[in-house]
């Protein structure tokens, strides 16, 4: 996999938070960060904190997890210099129950695709693009989406989202390993 | 994606915009021209319903302030706030002034993250000739970066004061959760002067745009207070004379169920849509704007362009942005804690009714209570429901004069026109898309 955004940033520059108000944080231990999107309480709206929830313990120490509720540019503004992240979500427009794994890099010219059910104002590709430009470079990662299909506040998984949940725990867990052995690759010294 | 066909040579065309982008939700556009006339312009609305007003039965307005700050990832505070103040009003509950002071900060916090973000990642790209945020960061950064940061002092006010920055939790009826303070309030200090200069310089910035000459006389409908730009309480204004108090929304609008929409659509009692938000506030209470934002809007010389076109509605947002941010320093400089985070209070029969100003214009919340306070119906009425049917109108008198224009300018200055509005239709029900056919 090669899990790099093609898209020329404006200035290349260190992969480092650009505000100059910042702390910098020069040696980071995070390899890879998953940032569930989502709630607990509307339906498959909250397969992927659950399914982030019941991987956290089988986790290295080395990867963190953050519930986001709604993926946000500064979320992954967020994610520590040189590490990767997995973007988790429920979506639609996929058949409810089915996976999707798609490296940040396999989301350009989709900016208007992969919508989240809560309907952020960008979509995930732009939110993602764009937090690639402002970082300075190109961030390593992909998205896990599970197709859903109830979304009631106060309903619980729905069945395609409930019998598919060791396959996204899975498949989550795949991605981590992927993105990580990538960040590992890019770090020979660590 | 767009699919547009447009009858070569013809008159008799239909204009279908599916999907549009960079705004909140989902929808699309249908626009049916014959013989060079207009004949219809539907927004359709076809996220699913969500039954909010059915999930809020049977609770109390302590559960109704979080329930239906989940109605939208955008705006919660707006549900908040509207929900809360219902219900103060039907219980005959003062609040501590700090408590005051303390949710409009809370509303400042909501209006900066959500203008920050509209101005910035889904309205200036099209100002500026990109055609998307991401096109815009890559070649304008520090100017996303700015409004990145303008975002991130709203976010902040918002998780500081609301325990989380979106579907805040802290809201009470009788005041918050807990006691906020002092320090709490006086560590976003630092943000909000940056957040200052930033904002000002987007007033600068959107001054200098061009957007496409569109000029209309509509409707403007907004709060009014007498003594502060309005949020949270006020009275119904127009600019045709309209005053009423914020519980008797439903005397002078309704709404209507329409064939093509998931959403009801709100109108004047006599037919009439009815424009709310930004340039409607800017208009109706120019006089009560912070005096660095009035300043602003001075220096731009744009207030008769907001209060007709569309179009300008981005510099009515910065304006706004001014105020939001100027306030919420004069906020946090005054603070001092309430004794305790929420005043005691006790149910009672009634109604609880009342309207605030969300980023994006009036929201109306009514709940008929039972004795113990529970809600037996309810009724919400974002402003997107009620600013579909202007969108629409405006939509009608702008297609005409861009007619033989290619398709695709043809899509994208309708679709650029209903960005300009900053619909939100998660809130409504959720999006839109450009289809234009030949009529037999």
């Amino acid at each position: 996999m090669n899990a790099v955004l093609d898209i020329a940033p404006a200035v290349r520059g260190p992969d480092v938070d650009v505000r100059q108000d910042v702390v910098h944080h020069p040696v980071s231990t995070t390899l890879v960060e998953v940032l569930a999107c989502g709630g607990p309480d509307r339906g498959d709206d909250a397969a992927a904190v659950i399914a982030v929830a019941r991987l956290a313990d089988a986790l290295p120490e080395d990867v963190r997890t953050r519930l986001v509720g709604q993926l946000d540019i500064d979320d992954l503004l967020a994610v520590a210099p040189g590490a990767g992240a997995i973007v988790v979500d429920t979506a639609v427009g996929i058949d409810p129950g089915w996976i999707v794994e798609i490296p940040f890099s396999g989301l350009v010219g989709r900016e208007s695709g992969i919508r989240p059910r809560s309907s952020h104002a960008l979509s995930i590709p732009e939110t993602i693009g764009v937090a690639s430009i402002i970082r300075g470079r190109p961030l390593q990662g992909m998205v896990v989406a599970i197709g859903g299909v109830d979304f009631g506040l106060g309903e619980a998984l729905s069945w395609p989202v409930a019998t598919a949940m060791d396959a996204f725990v899975l498949a989550i867990a795949d991605a981590v390993s992927r993105v990580r052995g990538l960040v590992l690759s890019a770090k020979p010294n660590l | 994606m767009h699919d547009a066909v447009i009858a070569p040579g013809g008159e008799d065309l239909t204009v279908d915009v599916r999907n549009l982008t960079r705004v909140e939700g989902e929808g699309s556009l249908h626009l049916r021209v014959r013989g060079g006339a207009v004949e219809s312009a539907q927004l359709e609305i076809f996220e699913a319903p969500r039954y909010f007003e059915r999930l809020v039965v049977g609770r109390s307005m302590d559960e109704v302030i979080d329930i239906v700050a989940r109605i939208c990832g955008i705006c919660p505070v707006a549900y908040q706030m509207t929900a809360v103040h219902a219900a103060e009003s039907a219980f005959d509950i003062e609040v501590d002034p700090a408590t005051v002071a303390l949710r409009r900060l809370l509303y400042c916090g909501e209006w900066i993250e959500s203008h920050a973000l509209h101005i910035y990642l889904l309205h200036l790209p099209d100002l500026l000739g990109y055609p998307s945020a991401l096109d815009l960061a890559q070649h304008e950064r520090p100017t996303v970066e700015g409004g990145l940061r303008l975002k991130r002092a709203g976010n902040a006010i918002v998780a500081r004061i609301g325990g989380r920055a979106i579907h805040p939790v802290s809201v009470r009826v009788g005041g918050f959760s807990r006691v906020i303070r002092r320090d709490e309030i006086t560590s976003l200090r630092a943000d909000l002067a940056e957040a200052m200069d930033l904002a000002e310089a987007t007033v600068d910035l959107v001054g200098s745009l061009e957007p496409p000459a569109f000029r209309r006389d509509g409707r403007l409908v907004a709060l009014r207070a007498p003594d502060t730009y309005p949020m949270n309480h006020g009275r119904i204004v127009s600019n045709d004379g309209l005053d009423l108090a914020v519980s008797d929304w439903e005397s002078m609008f309704e709404e209507r169920q329409v064939a093509w929409s998931h959403a009801l659509q709100a109108h004047g009692r006599d037919g009439r849509p009815y424009l709310l938000g930004p340039s409607s506030r800017v208009t109706l209470d120019a006089d009560q704007l912070h005096p660095r934002a009035s300043a602003a809007l001075t220096r731009i010389g744009l207030a008769d362009a907001i209060a007709h076109e569309p179009n300008w509605s981005i510099a009515a947002r910065a304006v706004e942005l001014v105020h939001a941010v100027a306030q919420a320093i004069d906020i946090v400089d005054a603070y001092e804690p309430p004794a305790k985070g929420s005043v005691p209070w006790l149910p009672r029969a009634g109604t609880a009714a009342w309207a605030t100003e969300a980023p994006r214009g009036l929201l109306f919340q009514r709940f008929g209570l039972d004795a113990d306070g529970r809600v037996m119906e309810a009724r919400i009425v974002p402003p997107t429901s009620q600013n579909q049917a202007a969108i629409e109108a405006d939509l009608a008198l702008f297609a005409p004069t861009i007619l033989d224009r290619p398709h695709e300018e043809i899509t994208h200055l309708l679709e650029q026109l209903i960005r300009s509005y900053d619909p939100c239709i998660s809130c409504a029900t959720h999006f839109l898309d450009l289809k234009v056919e030949d009529l037999p």
